[in-house]
């Protein structure tokens, strides 16, 4: 396969939107091809998009689909053509995760929280998500073996528990959420800090973040720890994310690449004292990122509308279903995690929501370096994954913030240092916080770029970005990226102008 | 105004997803477009034209100006009039399962009974049953926190069980009996039940229910005091505690 004449963007090879051609050969980037021409003539090409935080399988994602028949009714798509039929909308099914991603230009996904045993359940559904290679990421942060090695300061024992946690769960990483309040939940409480002891154990949050991140360094994992604070979604929590952060900053990472990536920032950059004071805390949390390098985050950006939460971290779900009076799932608790499911919706009208939306759009603008920050929804905790074109052209466009910001609380931008950020992403930056970056913060060397060997994972929009200007047409831009006019996944074309045309399964990284 | 009148051609025995049934969907096409519409019987597609005759004037109409009318055996015909903005739907014998489900406005008139779900989550218009309405009138459909939002639903025999459950707002009078449950979960509507029910108002949070007939009152409401509405005696009762609800149930004294 020959693609002709894209403006190309591959940040990791130093290509900044040149006209290229791009050749593949048996499901990889080549020197040189032959067979099917694309004709991409002036059109926006980048590598696949790779999702690194999203949950799409396992027993939460489940007991979401479950609990709302009500979401299901919102995404019924009939069985047509290779498709079979399609449900829901913060919690699509198996089938829809997988074309939803890919009609957007999207190859990869991982799925952010595991526990070891329900493991089986997780590969179960990521197995039937046609078209996107996936992963899992094991969940560690309240595992009594952990705490034990922990207590006895046994890293090369943890270190070993780790691998045989991932080896058996067949997990790509390991995922630390709250550290300690999986276990007090399961007595009815929570840890207040990382410097909080957990009950029955001799522990803290602190020493299990530090212990699991120097076995993951020992271990020589390709992804570092991936890291859901403790006081999750809590005012005044910023505090707790730049005291986690400052235990790691001295740990050693064993590859080229962050100690700690940081899952859905947006969530731990609150500040205030209660949800009546309650602001935005991004500048001083993106100053922290771009003034140190052992960190990356994600950032769990929220949309206004509907939205399902769910998470490893169980009494926080508990406090999302008391504030909403919402249906409330408690799972997991049986095991040495514990999770938790809510249905919720984010209101333009209500100003902490809008300060919520605020603040993950600040992170990704205040930070300087986008290979620190990945464009996420935290699906569906913020939004369903569907709504990320929304998401990139906020970034690209300062009217189109403004014209959302200007619908929204008037008492906002007291909140929130938004309005002032005059930065507007360009394709550059949007193909490494989409692409290149999330494969780099994950370890997968054959994601995210078209170097030679690498999977030949592709996206073509219909958009001529050198004729096109994001700022002004971003309402153009969102509806070329919501349906990719080629998405080509190990050289084959799955999808054309939204049209799922293959489904080939998708492997399972590990 | 543009009178269509559809029949259909056999009694079905896979019943039919009907939602193109509707002022809305008819108006702006000709009879012989409307008669080429595809339809769902299961999960076979067809043209309206296999399973109906469809009679009447022609050509495009305003929305509220069109009426159809539903002449023989509807009552495995699903979602009639789903969504409806304006106009009329008059069934001449009884509908399906979801029939005005999502209506905003207009009149779906139904002359003998309804099934299940009618009405459901319904923001505006008015439907009229001569007949029974089946279980979950006005109701919210599986997993939905609001049922019926708006507009008005009469009934002239009895409705099934969860009559209004998760009701929102609007207002639906039965003058007959009703099942088990009926307002549960009210959030903020009016119901009116002529006979007699079972536990109304569980978990009501907020709006208004009264029997004239008999009905079980569930423990966990108050009883306040007796007031009279048209010159009768009604015991006045708040709840459902168990919610901290603020809804009033009204229930006529010496019925019980
Ligand atoms: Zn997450």
């Amino acid at each position: 396969m020959i693609i002709k004449g894209g403006i190309v963007y591959d940040p990791a090879n130093g290509i900044f939107g040149e006209e290229m051609d791009l050749c593949v050969d048996e499901g990889r980037m080549a020197e040189d091809g032959k067979g099917e021409v694309i004709d991409a003539r002036g059109l926006l090409v980048m590598p696949g998009g790779v999702d690194a935080h999203s949950h799409i399988a396992g027993t939460k994602v489940n007991t979401g689909r479950i609990m709302r028949p009500d979401d299901a009714r919102l995404g019924i798509e009939p069985r047509s053509g290779v498709c079979r039929p399609c449900t829901g909308y913060t919690v699509p099914n198996c089938y829809a995760i997988g074309y939803r991603y890919a009609r957007m230009g999207y190859t990869t996904a991982f799925e952010a929280a595991t526990p070891i045993i329900e493991a089986r359940h997780t590969h179960e559904e990521l197995e039937e998500i046609p078209i996107l290679d996936k992963g899992a990421l094991t969940l560690f942060g309240t595992n009594w073996e952990v705490m034990e090695c922990v207590r006895d300061k046994d890293i090369g024992k943890l270190a070993a528990y780790v691998a045989w946690g991932l080896r058996s769960a067949r997990g790509y990483g390991v995922k630390i959420v709250n550290p300690g309040g999986g276990e007090a939940w399961g007595f009815g409480s929570n840890v207040k800090g990382p410097n909080d002891p957990v009950p029955n154990f001799d522990v803290t949050g602190a020493e299990i973040i530090c212990g699991l991140a120097q076995a993951n360094e020992m271990l020589r994992l390709p992804h570092s720890i991936h890291l859901h604070f403790n006081n999750l979604g809590k005012p005044g929590n910023y505090t707790t994310a730049l005291e986690t952060l400052e235990l790691l900053k001295d740990i050693k990472p064993s590859r080229m690449r962050q100690v700690v990536h940081v899952a859905h920032m947006q969530f731990s950059a609150y500040g205030g004292t209660s949800w009546r004071d309650f602001e935005s805390k991004a500048p001083v949390i993106a100053d922290y990122f771009n003034s140190h390098n052992h960190a990356t985050m994600d950032l769990g950006q929220l949309l206004f509308g509907s939205a399902t939460t769910m998470t490893a971290d169980a009494p926080l779900e508990y406090g999302n279903a008391r504030l909403t009076h919402n249906k409330w799932s408690n799972h997991d608790i049986e095991l040495e995690e514990s999770s938790g499911v809510v249905p919720m919706v984010y209101f333009r009208k209500m100003l902490v929501n809008a300060v919520q939306w605020a603040i993950g759009l600040e992170l990704a603008l205040l930070t300087r370096d986008p290979w620190k920050v990945l464009m996420t929804t935290d699906h569906p905790n913020g939004s369903p994954f569907i709504n990320y074109p929304e998401v990139i052209t906020l970034l690209m466009s300062k009217p189109k913030r403004d014209a959302e910001m200007a619908t929204l609380h008037e008492q906002l931008p007291k909140r929130t240092s938004l309005g002032g950020i005059e930065r507007e992403l360009d394709w550059t930056e949007i193909a490494i916080m989409t692409r290149a970056a999330p494969a780099r913060i994950l370890g997968l060397e054959d994601k995210g770029h078209f170097g030679p060997g690498a999977d030949a994972d592709i996206s073509i929009y219909d958009l001529r970005p050198e004729e096109v200007d994001p700022s002004r047409d971003h309402a153009l831009v969102k509806k070329a990226l919501a349906a990719a006019k080629y998405t080509i996944k190990s050289g084959i074309v799955v999808s054309q102008k939204g049209q799922i045309l293959a489904a080939p399964p998708g492997r399972t990284l590990r | 105004m543009r009178t269509i009148t559809i029949t259909p051609l056999k009694a079905f025995e896979i019943s039919v997803e009907a939602e193109i049934i509707s002022p809305d969907k008819f108006a702006p096409l000709s009879l012989s477009q409307i008669r080429s519409l595809s339809i769902w019987q299961g999960n076979r597609k067809r043209k309206l034209s296999d399973l109906f005759r469809a009679e009447g004037d022609d050509g495009p109409a305003k929305v509220e100006d069109v009426t159809i009318t539903l002449q023989g055996d509807f009552s495995r015909a699903k979602r009639i009039a789903e969504g409806m903005t304006a106009g009329k739907v008059e069934a001449e014998g009884g509908v399906g399962m979801h029939a005005g489900n999502n209506m905003k406005g207009g009149l779906l008139s139904v002359q003998k009974d309804a099934e299940d779900w009618l009405g459901r989550e319904m923001r505006g218009g008015k439907i009229t049953v001569r007949g029974n309405a089946g279980n979950y009138l006005g109701a919210g459909y599986r997993g939905e926190k609001c049922g019926m939002r708006g507009g008005e639903i009469e009934v002239g025999g009895n409705a099934g069980a969860y009559l209004g459950e998760h009701l929102c707002g609007g207002s639906i009078r039965v003058h007959g009996d009703a099942g088990d449950f009926p307002g549960a979960a009210n959030q903020g509507g009016t119901i009116f039940i002529g006979g007699s029910t079972y536990l109304p108002g569980a978990e009501m949070t907020k709006g208004t229910i009264t029997v004239r007939g008999r009905a079980r009152v569930l423990p966990s409401y108050q009883k306040m005091e007796i007031m009279s509405i048209e010159g009768e005696d009604f015991q006045k009762y708040v709840g459902d505690l168990v919610e901290k609800g603020t809804g009033e149930l009204f229930v006529r004294v010496g019925s019980s």
